[in-house]
Formats: structure tokens, C-alpha cells, sequence
């Protein structure tokens, strides 16, 4: 396929914000600032942007607990971000919920259980008002490797399926949750995209690493989704840079491995070689565009730092309407 | 007119979708089969089946699509049919429902109903058989109702159908037969009960019985009894469990100064074990003496009917309890 530079521009910066966001991550969680727990999506940031990348307005989005990231693509403002990520009153829930409940519902983000898979459900009925209301919008599920070895995710699949809803299923195989391999888990090579006949769904497995790849797979299942047939799947296949959580020194996986995939499939070095072979980016653009970028997290988390935290007089609010 | 309870509830569904046609309901068996006791007969027939929904056996998914529905503009009252059946989607329940608006923010409405038919039926057996209110009562974010006759039943269900807060709406299964004289003009006139509002249902001066779902008509009839043998019963119904209306609850414990708490499900850890240490620890100065606690035995619900009925308080078992205070 042959794409438009602006296009090429977009994937892109959404790719390097993905990443950048993610290392910030881990840097501000090593300096001690995140009260909770960091789930580095780094390395994996291609498979969302290239799903992401074949949405339209008025779309829906249950986000992985890896790669939170994303939610920034979709609209989330940095100063939200960071605001519920630090626990601060600028969060979109004034730091009651953390790191895995950032995003806000008017950018289409439903929200997510930090009991994973729990969600599969919320995508199934975020489609349902699509599908009451006529549109033709598409409900994303995102999961990776370690959920989608639950029951609610196989109810959520069944009812999504009986009731043709438009919903994608994706799945993100990062090859571990937490320590157990995806391939101790499935006994085949693929998780979702090998149970998804089970459901009558169509299914694609693509290399996650590739933002255009994921696009073009993403794209067949979308389209169809989208254009009434019901549920499907895409599997995106990458690898987990970092440990489950940071701190986490993957004592049971070869380093070696570990090493490889970050030399050779490393997302975002990938796409920069290519925008610049093709003549789109230099390596002056991308240094300036990385150093922006820096500014803007830097800025925004001095920000957050300086907000306020909720008081005990506010530690009800939100209970109940 | 003479209404069941389980027409009331039929009725409420009916009249929510005729106002709102945001509102849509779905569960297992509910479209062509009516619901397991009939309560949802016809209504697939009114309001087709893209509003009245059969679902396969996928509670998870049920529960998680009410969510999703409800946060993006839908107004959902599923039904898990057997209130024991909240067990198998607990983590959807108790992390999801209940946190979701305070985990995300204020955006994150949940204006959604999950319906169950709890308590005892007469040899349902230990798995068919449970009230699961003091379960979720331990998740702040949960409204929980449980209404005791007809009147309350339709009234409570429209009031949740129209809150923006998520409700776990107990209907005791032994009532759905049991039959309450409302006059026509004000079962028909679209009323409602406030959620979180309890109802002093016999006055009385010396001791308040704070009774919940099928053990208010027990309550009652006990009271009756006990006046009789000069006992004077205040008979109170929280109706909303959760969030607690104490107002109306001290204030009868202030008037009479004696409290029993009786429920239909277990003794241990039950809705009495939190409320009687409330009670205590809010109105201690104004007691005379110990509070009461009855209660289902803590056994699983024998299969045995007269086993199961013994398990769990009668009119017999509450006078007893009752008398044992003076």
C-alpha cells in the first residue's frame, strides 16, 4: 500500500508520543513520583497506534492496562494524564483511580477494570448504543496475552458475536503476562485470532511491531466491523520490552531474546528510518519534533506536580451522583 | 385493585420503556420465555427485540455490557435471574459497577439496574437460595434496594430505572406472588419512591424492628401477635439498603429504645451484624438493652423444605426473639 505523506506524519507522531510518554513513565516512577505501580508499554506502541489509526469520530476504546499511552492519542490531555497518573486533583478522577483509569469518556474512552478482562463486557455494551443509535461506529477492546485467557472475555466474544455488535477484539501478544509465556498459555501460536472462528469471527494475526502492517491488517477487520458483519479479531504479535511492572527484573526469561527484539523490532526507530529513507523526515526534523515533544511532557509535569491533591473532605466525591 | 408483586414489577419495566426509550432490558430467558416466573410476559411483543433481550448464560458479560451501555447513553435494567448468580459475575459487580464513576471521574455516569430474585422458594436449594445484599453492602458506589410488597416494588424499580447511580434491585422471590390492594388511580399515576427513603410500616413504642424484603410481611404479622400479649412493635423497612436511611431509623430507635434487626439471609456477617454494631456505636446512650439479631442459620439452605424453613426467621421464630427482650 502506498500512503500520503500526512498520513505517514500522523502514524508517526503518534508512535513517538506513544514511546516518549511510556519512557517518561518509567523515568518519573524511578525518580519516586507515581504512587502506584508503572506497566511500561514500551516496545509496544505500533500495535495500538496502527489499530488506533483506523478509527473515526465517535468510536469507542477499552484500553489495556500496558501502553496507557494511547489514551493520549485519542485526546486524553497531557495535564489529565500526568494529573490522575501523580494522584493529582487535575486527573480526570482527581487521583482516585491511577495509572489504569486515565482517559476521558468524551474522547471515547470507556474506562477500564484494573481486574483484567473484567471489561470485555463494557466494550459489548458500548456498542450496543452504537447500534441503538444507528451509527456506524466500532467499539476496541484491546487485551493482551494474559487476559485473554478469561472466561469474561469468552462471554463478552459470545454475546458480541450473537448479537452482531460492532466490536474488535484486540489482542496484544507481548509474549508474557507477567511471567508465564503466551505460548505456556495457548496452545497454538495464536491466542484470540485462533479461538475467533469458535465465535464466527473473522480474525487477522499481524506483526505489532509494524504500525503500517497493524493499519493494513486492522483495517480489513475494521472495515468489516464496520460495515455491519459483527464482531472481529486482531492479533497483534510483539514483545515486551520491560519487566511486568518496573522493578521487575525478568529473571525468568532469556536476556538475550530480550536484546534482539529491541535491536531489531524496535517500533519507532523502524518508522524513523523509513520516513527518512523516503525522503519525508531528516534526522534534524526528528531530533527537533523529540525535543518539542520533551518540552511539552516536561512542562506538563511540572504542572501536575504543583496541582493539588484532593482533600479528605473530597474523598467521597464521585461515589455517588 | 388487587397487584402482585411480581405484576408490579412487570408494570415499572413496561411504563420505564413507554417514557424513556433509553431504557432496554435483557437477560437470560426474558424475551420469548417471559422471565423464569413470568414477570416480563408480552414485553417482547411491545418493544421488539432489540429493547427486550434474550442473552446467552454470560453473566461477565452482562454485567460489563450494562456498563458499557450505560456510560455511553443507554439505560440498562438487566436481570441475572437467580440473585445467587451475582457470585459468578462478583469481580463485574463489586470492582466494576460499584467503582467505575469514582475510578474515572465524574463523566462516568452508570444509570443502570441489575435485577435478581433472592431468597428461599421452597426447596430451590443452597444455590438458588441466597440474598446477596450483605455481600455488596462491603462496595461503597452500589445503591442497594430490596422492596417488601407491591406498592414499593413499582415504585423503588422506577426510581432505580431513573437514577444515574448503578442499583442492585433485590426482589425476595418467595413475594412475587403475593398480592397487596393499592386503589387503581394510584397504582396508575406513575408514582415513585424515593430511593434511599425508609418506610415506617406499624407504628409501635417499644421496640423498633428494622425488617428487610419477605421478612417485613413476617414482621408485621408478628407485631400483630405481640401486641396482642401487650408488646408494641415499631415494624421499620430501610427498602434502600445502601446508602442507609438513619434518620428515620434513629428516630425510631430514639422513640422506643430497643432494636432488633430481622433479614432472611445469614446470621454472620449479615445486614443485622453491620446495622446492630451502627446502632451501637450511634446510639448507644440511647438503648436499654441488647440488640437483637435474627437471622437465617448459618447453614448453606437445605434442599429439606421444612429444614429450609426452619432456617430461616418465622412469624414464630421473631416473636420469640422479640419476647427474649423484656
Amino acid at each position: 500500500m502506498s500512503y500520503e505523506k500526512d498520513f505517514l506524519e500522523k502514524i508517526y507522531k503518534d508512535l513517538l508520543e506513544t514511546r516518549m510518554l511510556e519512557e517518561k513513565l518509567v523515568e518519573i516512577y524511578a525518580e519516586g513520583k507515581v504512587p502506584g505501580h508503572i506497566h511500561s508499554g514500551v516496545g509496544q506502541e505500533a500495535s495500538y497506534v496502527g489499530v488506533l489509526a483506523t478509527r473515526k469520530p465517535g468510536d469507542y476504546f477499552k484500553i489495556g492496562h500496558r501502553v496507557i499511552a494511547a489514551t493520549c492519542v485519542l485526546g486524553n490531555p497531557l495535564d489529565t494524564f500526568f494529573g490522575e497518573i501523580l494522584a493529582k486533583k487535575t486527573g480526570n478522577a482527581g487521583g482516585r483511580g491511577g495509572v489504569n483509569h486515565t482517559g476521558r469518556l468524551c474522547d471515547g474512552i470507556l474506562g477500564m477494570s484494573g481486574t483484567l478482562g473484567c471489561d470485555a463486557g463494557i466494550s459489548v455494551g458500548a456498542a450496543m448504543t452504537i447500534e441503538a443509535e444507528g451509527r456506524d461506529n466500532v467499539s476496541y477492546f484491546f487485551v493482551g496475552d494474559g487476559a485473554s485467557n478469561r472466561g469474561p472475555v469468552y462471554e463478552a466474544m459470545i454475546l458480541a458475536a450473537d448479537w452482531k455488535l460492532p466490536v474488535v477484539f484486540v489482542c496484544i501478544d507481548n509474549g508474557f503476562g507477567i511471567s508465564t509465556p503466551s505460548s505456556y498459555s495457548s496452545p497454538k501460536d495464536t491466542i484470540l485470532a485462533a479461538r475467533a472462528d469458535g465465535f464466527g469471527m473473522p480474525s487477522v494475526v499481524v506483526d505489532g511491531t509494524d504500525p503500517l502492517a497493524v493499519y493494513e491488517g486492522a483495517t480489513k477487520m475494521v472495515e468489516y466491523t464496520r460495515a455491519g458483519n459483527g464482531p472481529s479479531v486482531i492479533e497483534c504479535k510483539c514483545y515486551r520490552w520491560r519487566g511486568h511492572f518496573e522493578g521487575d527484573q525478568c529473571a525468568y526469561r532469556d536476556a538475550s531474546v530480550t536484546e534482539k527484539n529491541i535491536a531489531e523490532r524496535d517500533c519507532v526507530k523502524n518508522f524513523e528510518q523509513l520516513l527518512m529513507e523516503q525522503g519525508i523526515k531528516t534526522a534534524e526534523d526528528i531530533a527537533r519534533q523529540r525535543a518539542e515533544f520533551d518540552q511539552a511532557m516536561n512542562e506538563s509535569i511540572a504542572r501536575s506536580e504543583a496541582a493539588p491533591e484532593m482533600t479528605p473532605e473530597e474523598i467521597y466525591d464521585y461515589l455517588y451522583v | 385493585m388487587k397487584v402482585t408483586y411480581g405484576k408490579a414489577i412487570g408494570d415499572a419495566l413496561k411504563e420505564e420503556m413507554r417514557r424513556d426509550s433509553k431504557v432496554l432490558i435483557y437477560g437470560e430467558d426474558i424475551a420469548e420465555f417471559g422471565n423464569i416466573f413470568g414477570l416480563t410476559r408480552g414485553m417482547l411483543e411491545e418493544f421488539g427485540p432489540k429493547r427486550v433481550r434474550n442473552t446467552p448464560i454470560t453473566e461477565t458479560a452482562i454485567i460489563g455490557s450494562a456498563i458499557g451501555a450505560a456510560e455511553t447513553g443507554l439505560r440498562p435494567c438487566v436481570e441475572l435471574m437467580y440473585s445467587d448468580f451475582t457470585t459468578v459475575c462478583f469481580a463485574e459487580i463489586f470492582h466494576c459497577v460499584a467503582k467505575w464513576r469514582y475510578m474515572h471521574g465524574p463523566e462516568y455516569k452508570l444509570p443502570l439496574v441489575i435485577r435478581n430474585a433472592s431468597g428461599s422458594s421452597n426447596g430451590a436449594g443452597s444455590e438458588h437460595s441466597n440474598c446477596v445484599e450483605s455481600l455488596f453492602m462491603h462496595a461503597p458506589g452500589l445503591t442497594i434496594v430490596t422492596p417488601s410488597c407491591a406498592y414499593d416494588a413499582k415504585g423503588l424499580l422506577k426510581s432505580a430505572i431513573r437514577s444515574d447511580n448503578p442499583v442492585l434491585f433485590c426482589e425476595p422471590k418467595l413475594l412475587y406472588q403475593s398480592k397487596q390492594e393499592i386503589p387503581d388511580d394510584i397504582y396508575n399515576s406513575d408514582y415513585t419512591i424515593p430511593l434511599g427513603v425508609a418506610d415506617v410500616k406499624r407504628q409501635g413504642t417499644d421496640v423498633t424492628l428494622v425488617a428487610i424484603g419477605l421478612m417485613v410481611p413476617r414482621a408485621l404479622e408478628a407485631a400483630e401477635k405481640l401486641a396482642a400479649e401487650g408488646i408494641s412493635v415499631e415494624v421499620v423497612d430501610p427498602r434502600t439498603i445502601a446508602p442507609l436511611d438513619k434518620d428515620t431509623i434513629f428516630n425510631s430507635i430514639r422513640k422506643t429504645h430497643r432494636a432488633a434487626i430481622v433479614e432472611e439471609s445469614n446470621k454472620t456477617s449479615g445486614i443485622g451484624a453491620e446495622f446492630a454494631a451502627m446502632f451501637q456505636e450511634e446510639l448507644y446512650d440511647e438503648l436499654d438493652g441488647p440488640i437483637t439479631r435474627i437471622a437465617a442459620l448459618d447453614v448453606p439452605m437445605p434442599y429439606n423444605i421444612p429444614m429450609e424453613h426452619y432456617s430461616i426467621p418465622s412469624v414464630d421464630s421473631i416473636c420469640k426473639a422479640i419476647r427474649a427482650m423484656f
